[in-house]
């Protein structure tokens, strides 16, 4: 066994504890958070969380900036509540299609915006985000407007025979919902990324041109990432929709877009646990701080300028430097 | 019909010529640093806090009230080139100096948010509301006649400083070729940062007259930046020709979309006219011209 496959294996080994202790941790928190103000905050991160690793995949692997992560929220949000509400479709099935509308849409801003770059994509995602908010407050008939949707409800009961029936009108349960799918979609990324399309991506975040030359099809990679990411938008927005109950248009401005964009660099982009800790962080945070009074908001401009500034690795890299730290010499003796 | 057309026409040239101050800002410094400063949007709405405290806390006169917030967004711009740009700049990243810069808006929006409050404020110029009456039942209001003499003086003077000056001629040179510009003997980190003055400075003063107009929220400047973005799009970037001519025709197109169809569809004709110039033309409405220059 080589030393790096050696390497690998135990990291993967060191991966798996990680993963199980996450699940006994998020398992277990209805023992501790006992109030529903805390579980519900508790189930904004786990939205958040679904939100931070999907812009992630977009920016972080794929190279692409996108600031109109909103939109997709919106669009899952939106889609998947009007077509109960409208057409009576069941919520797993408008789940789906809502997750699916908002894949479908951000794979064609990305093959749209295919030929464009670095700021033009910023721009050009940042329009299409301020014209899905406006399509939102205008469609009066379609989405009641500035108005909004109300007495949205949870996602329908779950009577499996010989357990008691789960209601998601219950917090801890809505949570467990929502985290779960969390956990899924990270597991599905984290294999995505280790996977040769990972490497693909990560080929055409470092230099296009050589990846082209290399025999991969950028476009299509560039919009398989895009449509992903936008997907996992939708269903958080899906999830939104059901766990609030209500839904109005600037629930999704592309201020939004910034606040998901923060988690993604607090926790360190290009990581997959790193806009984890940022959405978990940037959710907490700011509710520990609300005894500041607004100040709770500046948290996040500060802490994104900060970071960017002094350590552009976020979270991810800042424990990485204190472990090195902590572990200099003898680690340093080890390798050689 | 025709003297509605003349005064929406009036109405656009107003809006647009306040467009093309705040886009140009970004537009020099993309022209010179190929970078976007978010924060822009912010040195428009404190330009337009620092002209309302000026003119009704202070009482003092809303013509220099201008003046102040020119000075004041010339200073921000100083701080935001000098905390962010600079340091950023060795490490040729070119996507964090822009994520950094939305971090400088979200905090200096949630700092206005917690001194001045979410409530508008009623910026009412003294200019609001004395008319000069035009051909065919057109009137133009002191303020608006204020604003596109102002920006017109405003923008003339930055193009003769561009063309004609030893300093714009350098900072043109800059644009083009930063490392050959060095070589020319021009100091390249000075002449950013005097574009960031310059740009913010265009931003402050922008804000000052935006301030009536808008509602004076700490997000104000949000909703102009969006679209001072899609005019320097549609213009291309870094060019300056281009920029006036999209700002101001961003602002008529604004101005009979709401007349002729509805005032809540305005964001989506300007937008969607972007994301089409980006599919079919990435590089602005004159590109063509700034080839052959180089």
């Amino acid at each position: 066994m080589s030393s790096e496959a050696r390497l690998r294996a135990s990291q993967s080994g060191k991966r798996r504890w990680w993963l199980l202790i996450a699940i006994v941790v998020v398992a277990t928190c209805r023992c501790y958070f006992k109030d529903s103000y805390w579980r519900a905050n508790l189930i904004v991160c786990a939205l958040n969380v679904i939100l931070a690793i999907g812009l992630d995949f977009i920016l972080g692997y794929a190279g692409q900036l996108n600031l109109g992560h909103s939109a997709f929220y919106g669009i899952g949000a939106y889609a998947s509540t009007l077509l109960i509400i409208k057409l009576g479709v069941p919520f797993w099935i408008a789940f789906a299609a809502g997750m699916a509308l908002s894949g479908a849409a951000g794979m064609a801003l990305s093959l749209f915006a295919v030929r464009l770059r670095g700021h033009y994509l910023a721009i050009a995602s940042l329009g299409f985000a301020v014209i899905v908010h406006q399509v939102l407050l205008n469609w009066i008939s379609l989405t009641q407007g500035p108005l909004g949707i109300y007495a949205i409800k949870p996602p329908p009961d779950i009577a499996l025979p010989g357990l008691p029936v789960i209601s998601f009108g219950n917090t801890a349960n809505m949570f467990y919902l929502v985290a779960g799918f969390a956990f899924l979609f990270y597991v599905l990324l984290d294999q995505l990324v280790r996977s040769p399309i990972g490497e693909a991506l990560a080929a055409i975040r470092e230099d296009e041109v050589s990846a082209a030359s290399f025999g991969i099809n950028c476009t299509v990679w560039k919009v398989f990432a895009f449509g992903m990411g936008s997907a996992l938008a939708g269903a958080a927005g899906a999830f939104y929709a059901s766990f609030v109950g209500t839904l109005v248009p600037d629930a999704f401005i592309i201020t939004e877009s910034f606040t998901i964009l923060a988690m993604v660099i607090v926790g360190g982009m290009g990581t997959l646990t790193g806009p984890v800790w940022g959405a978990i962080l940037l959710t907490v945070l700011p509710e520990l701080l609300r005894g500041i009074g607004d100040l709770r908001l500046v948290v996040y401009g500060a802490a994104l300028t900060l970071v960017v500034l002094f350590v552009p690795g976020g979270m991810v890299q800042a424990a990485r430097i204190v472990r090195a730290r902590l572990a200099c010499l003898p680690m340093a003796s080890t390798r050689q | 019909m025709l003297t509605v057309a003349l005064q929406q026409g009036i109405n656009g040239i107003v809006f647009g010529s306040l467009y093309v101050l705040v886009a140009l800002g970004l537009t020099l410094i993309y022209g010179v640093l190929v970078q976007i400063n978010f924060a822009h949007a912010d040195i428009v709405t404190i330009g337009a806090f620092a002209a309302y405290f000026f003119t009704f806390v202070f009482g003092g006169n809303y013509l220099v009230s201008i003046g102040i917030a020119l000075i004041v967004g010339a200073g921000l711009g100083w701080v935001v080139n000098a905390a962010i740009f600079a340091p950023l700049r060795e490490r040729g990243n070119e996507l964090l100096p822009l994520i950094a810069t939305i971090g400088v808006s979200i905090l200096l929006q949630n700092a206005m948010l917690l001194w001045f409050g979410p409530i508008p404020y009623a910026f009412d110029s003294p200019y609001s509301n004395e008319v000069i009456r035009l051909w065919g039942g057109t009137f133009i209001t002191w303020q608006n006649l204020i604003i596109i003499v102002v920006s017109a003086l405003t923008i003339a003077l930055l193009y003769a400083f561009m063309k004609f000056t030893m300093m714009g001629k350098a900072l043109r040179a800059v644009a083009q070729d930063r490392e050959t510009a060095g070589l020319m003997g021009i100091n390249p980190n000075q002449l950013v940062m005097l574009t960031f003055v310059i740009a913010s400075a265009l931003a402050g003063m922008g804000g000052a007259m935006l301030g009536p107009i808008l509602v004076l929220t700490p997000f104000a400047g949000t909703s102009v930046i969006v679209k001072a973005f899609a005019i320097v799009i549609i213009g291309g970037f870094g060019n300056v020709e281009g920029t006036i001519i999209a700002g101001l025709a961003v602002g008529l197109i604004e101005s009979f979309a709401t007349q002729l169809i509805n005032p809540g569809l305005t964001d989506i004709v300007v937008f969607t006219l972007l994301l089409l110039m980006l599919a079919f033309r990435p590089t602005g409405l004159i590109a063509e011209k700034r080839e052959e220059n180089v």
